[in-house]
Parts: structure tokens; C-alpha cells; sequence
């Protein structure tokens, strides 16, 4: 038996899509894996439902090609693509119950009247809305109008689920409890899904994989971890979590490593994995994530180097307190993320401090 | 604030006291229409019901108004349909040019319409009056149900294409159902408008007279006063009716869809 390479459920090529003349996606190329949980992440109005739409079928490509298991889609009208799609506003009918809202996809199916009703029930069950069926639309709540909006579209048993922002509408805690079901979800069936979101946390928690996207184009595509710790650009950096830039001089490389000249830290060396747009001789920038950077209390020993600074500004959290604090030679202050442990104090505005920082937590920007 | 009240207590006065005299006279037992009232009669009602030319006109009302308002709803389905969902080359201007009747003088539409017929030698029929109404109901029905389609969110219609249906099918299951309450609506109005309507009538009725046109055929003869009183006044009623009815259609539309109301014809 030979094992072949796993084909990608979905193969974008180059598409690009104009809007009369506005180029609202420039080049997107991306494969996604079946099974895979992958989420389309960045900042309103970068393209992410467009590209959803596309492939759903409701937007033409206007070049590029968009394949789905391994069939071109050119010409392939949305209600015969093996994707089904929830809807940001879920778009339940009004005037059909949960049940018939729910078994909608299945009037077309060769099955029984008995044997739709049980797929519904089956569905129903799937995300905890037994007993819910005789309901009228309208009288549901917003998790609830979700999870009807979930059970229909994964009653057809799609290739590729397409979620456009399907958490956005509802309040923290019920996000975040629909967050974990979601994932779980997911799991259980093995569809692909492919979620559009432009809250950084919840493409985190919940992907595989993750594209950040910004006008038009795929800026990255990582693994959650990968991605937060190994951003290619300040951009991304930017949007994934907070990240503190410094001024930095690449003096030069050989054999893997790569020595620099950091504002206000001084000389060091990193490996190559720590540059992941390049390595490029003279000025560029260096970011260290506030959870890298400690702040040390008396008695405590520096784990790598270690600076005098001075606390600008406090920030009590409860679960941990951030810090600005300026460090002599650097024009902005870091900021500085510390966990409230037991025992630890928390520092006053003005006191000094020193900060401790490791060469392995720095990423380079050229 | 009460400046206003008095404004709006004074303005409903003006506008249906007349109105209230018609079943005022209706019901009173004298030949002349002059106060004072000189008794109670259901007398010109039985009397109407005798006159077989009110009854054809009347007839030919029930018809023209069922046609008048079956076809502008039909067209009006298509233009709110167009309106609403997709852009096309000079959609502002033909628009507008559907919807000139409202403001358009009856008399300029029922002037060139007739010029037109006559040019083109079409004998006066009841269905050259049908026409004239959906002229005239027409802009009407557009307005109710550019409003229906409207509240529609789109992605309805695209769930339903997502899960496999046809545009035409969507249209079926979808759409139609949700905007039934305004096409219902429409139907009503367009048949009170065209029920009523004088001026269009006037000018291009036959040999057939529309219940309008018959009663303004009347007013000759004093003696049919009263029951043309009487026949006014259910003919109030009935219009009161179906635009109750119109009206109860329209919010429940709105109020399925969970929306906000934003106005009406009521
Ligand atoms: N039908 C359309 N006609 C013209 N421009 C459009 C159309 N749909 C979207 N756009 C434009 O394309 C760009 C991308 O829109 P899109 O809806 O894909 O953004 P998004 O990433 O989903 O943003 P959001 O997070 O706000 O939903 C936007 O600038 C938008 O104005
Ligand atoms: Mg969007």
C-alpha cells in the first residue's frame, strides 16, 4: 500500500476579485486540508467574506480558480457545491418552524418522510436543541438561532463548512461557551470548516491553521503558535496580540546564527528560525512579546539579561498586572505582561524595576 | 403640544364629518336631502337593490377592479423585485417614470390615454378602463411592495440557494411566502383604488358605466339622491374594510420578520 499525499479539500489559486473597480481580493493562494479547522483572520473590510463567498459560489472569481476536492469550480453554481454556509445574520426563515428550517437541504433528498424526520432529530441532537423542533423561528434566542443555523447547514454533510463571523452576534460568555462547542463540533463530524473572524482570540483558541489577511491579500498562514510567535510582519505581529518593536542593526549572519546590535540591549545573537521574513544586513526592527519580558522582584535571579528600568504606568488586571516601563536608550516604553502570583508584589508607578529578557524570545523584522 | 392636538382634532373633523353625513341622509326618511332629519328609514337601501343598471355597474366595478388589481399586483411584484434585488442601467429614471401617476393629474392620464386609444381606433371597452386603472394602481403597488421586498434580508435567499434550491424555487419557498403578506396588501388597495376610481373611468368607460360613473350619472335626478346616499355609504364601509383589512396584512408582515414598522398608506 502506498500512502499519497493528503489532497487539499479546497485549492486556491491566484484568485482575484474586483468589484466593478475596486480589487477586493488580490491573489489569494492557500490550500486547506480536509478535516482541517482553518480560520480566515483580519481587520474589517480585507476581503475575508468575499473570499468565503467565493467559495460558497455566491461571488465569481474574476481570475484564479478555486478547486473543491480536487474539482474546478468555474461555472459550479452555489447550490450544487458540496459547501454549505452559516450566515452572520444565520439567516433562519422566518416563517418555518426549527424543524423545517433545520430539514430545509433535505427536501430535495430521496428519503422517506420518517426517514428526514430522524435526520432533523439527529441534527437537532447534534447541537443540543432536542425537543426544539415544533418551535417558530422567531420566538429562539441568539445562541439558539445559532445552533439552528449550524444544524442545518451539517445536515447535507457538506465537504466544507463556511462560517462568516457566526459568534460575532452573541454576548462574551455564550462566544466563548460556543467557541469550545464549535471545535467539538467539529471534531465529532470531520467536515472542514473554514471560519471567518477578525477577533484574534478566537482564531487562536479554536484553528488549525490560520490565514491573517489584510487588504486583499493572504499576509500569512500559520498554526495558531507559529503565528503568534513567529509573525512575518510588524502587521501581523501587530494584529495578533500586542508586540513591542525595537530599532535594531542586523551586523551580520553565518552558519545559522545572526548577531545584532539592539537599541538599548545591546549585542546578541539569534538563530535563523527566530527571522521569519529574512535576514537582510543594516536597520530593521526586533519585537518581544509583554509576556517575554519579566520583571523581577528582590531575591530573584535574571534568567537571561537584565536592565534597570523605570515603571511608567501600572496596569492591575487581577489575573496578572502590565507594565509600561522605560528602559534607558529606548525611545517608547515596553510594555511588560506579569502574572499575579502568590507572594508577588505589585510595582508602584515610578519605581524602578529590573527587567529581565532572554535573546531566544526576540523575532526580527526586515 | 395642544396646539397640536386641536390642529389634528380639527383636521379629522374637516376631513369626515362630510362623510358622516352620508349615512346620516341614507337613513332619513325624506326625499330632499335639507336638514332637519325627519325620521328613520331603511327604506332606500331595499330601494336600491331594485334598480338593475346600479346593478351592472356595479358588476362591472367588481370586475375591473378585480382585473385592475390582480394585474398592477403582478407587474408590481416584477418592478419590486427588479428594484430591490438587482442594478441595472437607468433603474432610477424608469422608476420614476412608473411611478409618475401619483403625482399626475387623473385627468392628464385619462386625457392621453383616451387620445391614444381614439388615434389608434380601439373602441372603449371595459378592458380599456382595466388598463387605465393599472395605470393608476400601479405606482400603489409598487410602493407596498418595494417596501416588502425591502425588509427581506438577503441572505435568505441565499441559505436557500446554499441548501440546494434553484433561484426559481427559492423564489417559491422563500420569498413568495414572506412577502405574501404585502402582496396581499397590494391586491386590496389596488382593488379599493380602482373600486373608486372617477376620472379615468369617466373618460374611458363604453357603453358599461363603472359604479362611480353611474352614481355621477344620478345626481341629474333628485329623486335618486337618497339612494345613492344609501348606496355612499356602504360603499364607505367597504372601502374602510378592505383597507383595515390591507393594513392588518402589512404589519403582521413586518411583525413576522420581527421588524421595525416605518410608516404605511395607514
Ligand atoms: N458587493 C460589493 N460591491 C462592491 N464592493 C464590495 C462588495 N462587497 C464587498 N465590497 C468591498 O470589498 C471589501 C471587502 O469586503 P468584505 O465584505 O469581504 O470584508 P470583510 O473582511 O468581510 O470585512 P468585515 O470584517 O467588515 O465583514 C470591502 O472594502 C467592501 O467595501
Ligand atoms: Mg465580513
Amino acid at each position: 500500500m502506498t500512502l499519497s499525499a493528503p489532497r487539499p479539500i479546497i485549492a486556491l489559486r491566484d484568485v482575484q476579485k474586483y468589484y466593478s473597480d475596486y480589487h477586493a481580493l488580490r491573489g489569494i493562494t492557500a490550500e486547506i486540508q480536509q478535516g482541517e479547522f482553518f480560520s480566515l483572520l483580519g481587520p474589517s473590510g480585507c476581503g475575508k467574506t468575499t473570499l468565503l463567498r467565493t467559495i460558497a459560489g455566491f461571488e465569481d472569481v474574476s481570475s484564479g480558480t478555486v478547486h473543491i476536492d480536487g474539482k474546478d469550480m468555474d461555472g459550479v453554481p452555489a447550490n450544487v457545491r458540496p459547501t454549505n454556509m452559516v450566515f452572520q445574520s444565520y439567516a433562519i426563515f422566518p416563517h418555518l418552524t426549527v424543524a423545517e428550517n433545520v430539514g430545509f437541504g433535505l427536501r430535495r433528498a430521496a428519503l422517506s418522510r420518517t426517514e428526514k424526520a430522524a435526520e432533523v432529530d439527529a441534527a437537532l441532537k447534534m447541537v443540543g436543541l432536542t425537543g426544539y423542533g415544533g418551535r417558530a423561528a422567531h420566538a429562539l434566542s441568539g445562541g439558539q438561532r445559532q445552533r439552528v443555523a449550524l444544524a442545518r447547514a451539517l445536515i447535507l454533510k457538506p465537504k466544507v463548512l463556511l462560517l462568516d463571523e457566526p459568534l460575532s452576534a452573541l454576548d462574551k460568555k455564550m462566544r466563548e461557551q460556543m467557541q469550545i462547542e464549535l471545535r467539538r463540533l467539529q471534531r465529532q463530524v470531520g467536515i472542514t470548516f473554514i471560519l471567518v473572524t477578525h477577533d484574534q482570540e478566537e482564531a487562536l483558541i479554536m484553528s488549525d491553521r490560520i490565514a491573517v489577511m489584510f487588504e486583499g491579500q493572504i499576509a500569512q498562514l500559520a498554526s495558531p503558535q507559529q503565528l503568534y510567535r513567529r509573525p512575518i510582519s510588524r502587521q501581523v505581529a501587530e494584529f495578533i496580540g500586542v508586540m513591542n518593536f525595537l530599532p535594531v542593526q542586523v551586523l551580520g549572519e553565518n552558519g545559522g546564527r545572526v548577531q545584532l546590535n539592539v537599541a538599548g540591549l545591546g549585542a546578541c545573537e539569534i538563530t535563523a528560525e527566530q527571522c521569519p521574513s529574512g535576514v537582510q544586513i543594516g536597520a530593521a526592527s526586533v519585537g518581544l512579546r509583554p509576556e517575554t519580558l519579566t520583571v523581577l522582584f528582590e531575591g530573584e535571579v535574571a534568567r537571561g539579561r537584565e536592565l534597570l528600568g523605570r515603571v511608567e504606568e501600572v496596569q492591575y488586571f487581577g489575573d496578572m498586572t502590565s507594565y509600561e516601563v522605560s528602559l534607558p536608550d529606548v525611545a517608547r516604553p515596553v510594555s511588560i505582561s506579569m502574572r499575579n502570583l502568590v507572594g508577588r508584589q505589585v510595582l508602584e508607578r515610578g519605581a524602578p524595576a529590573r527587567v529581565a529578557w532572554e535573546e531566544g524570545a526576540l523575532v526580527l523584522f526586515c | 403640544m395642544k396646539a397640536l392636538k386641536l390642529y389634528a382634532v380639527g383636521y379629522l373633523v374637516f376631513l369626515y364629518a362630510p362623510i358622516l353625513l352620508l349615512p346620516l341622509f341614507a337613513f332619513n326618511d325624506a326625499k330632499v336631502i335639507s336638514f332637519p332629519l325627519s325620521g328613520f328609514t331603511t327604506h332606500w337601501f331595499t330601494e336600491m337593490t331594485k334598480i338593475p343598471a346600479l346593478y351592472a355597474a356595479f358588476k362591472n366595478s367588481l370586475t375591473i377592479a378585480l382585473c385592475a388589481a390582480l394585474i398592477s399586483t403582478i407587474l408590481g411584484i416584477f418592478a419590486a423585485r427588479a428594484a430591490t434585488r438587482f442594478s441595472f442601467a437607468g433603474k432610477g429614471p424608469i422608476m420614476g417614470l412608473i411611478m409618475l401617476p401619483l403625482v399626475l393629474p387623473d385627468v392628464i392620464v385619462a386625457i392621453s390615454l383616451l387620445v391614444v386609444l381614439l388615434q389608434l381606433g380601439i373602441a372603449l371597452q371595459t378592458w380599456t378602463v382595466i388598463m387605465g386603472h393599472v395605470l393608476i394602481c400601479l405606482p400603489f403597488s409598487i410602493a407596498i411592495l418595494n417596501a416588502a421586498f425591502q425588509a427581506l434580508d438577503r441572505s435568505l435567499e441565499e441559505a436557500a440557494i446554499d441548501l440546494g434550491e434553484t433561484r426559481v424555487s427559492t423564489f417559491r419557498l422563500v420569498i413568495l411566502p414572506l412577502v405574501m403578506p404585502g402582496i396581499i396588501s397590494s391586491l386590496l388597495i389596488a382593488f379599493t383604488i380602482s373600486f373608486d376610481e372617477f376620472i379615468v373611468s369617466y373618460f374611458l368607460t363604453g357603453s358599461s358605466p363603472t359604479l362611480p360613473v353611474y352614481i355621477y350619472g344620478q345626481f341629474r335626478y333628485p329623486a335618486k339622491v337618497p339612494v345613492i346616499m344609501a348606496l355612499g355609504t356602504l360603499l364607505v364601509l367597504g372601502s374602510f374594510v378592505l383597507l383595515s383589512i390591507a393594513e392588518y396584512f402589512r404589519r403582521r408582515g413586518i411583525k413576522r420578520r420581527g421588524g421595525q414598522d416605518t410608516g404605511g398608506f395607514l
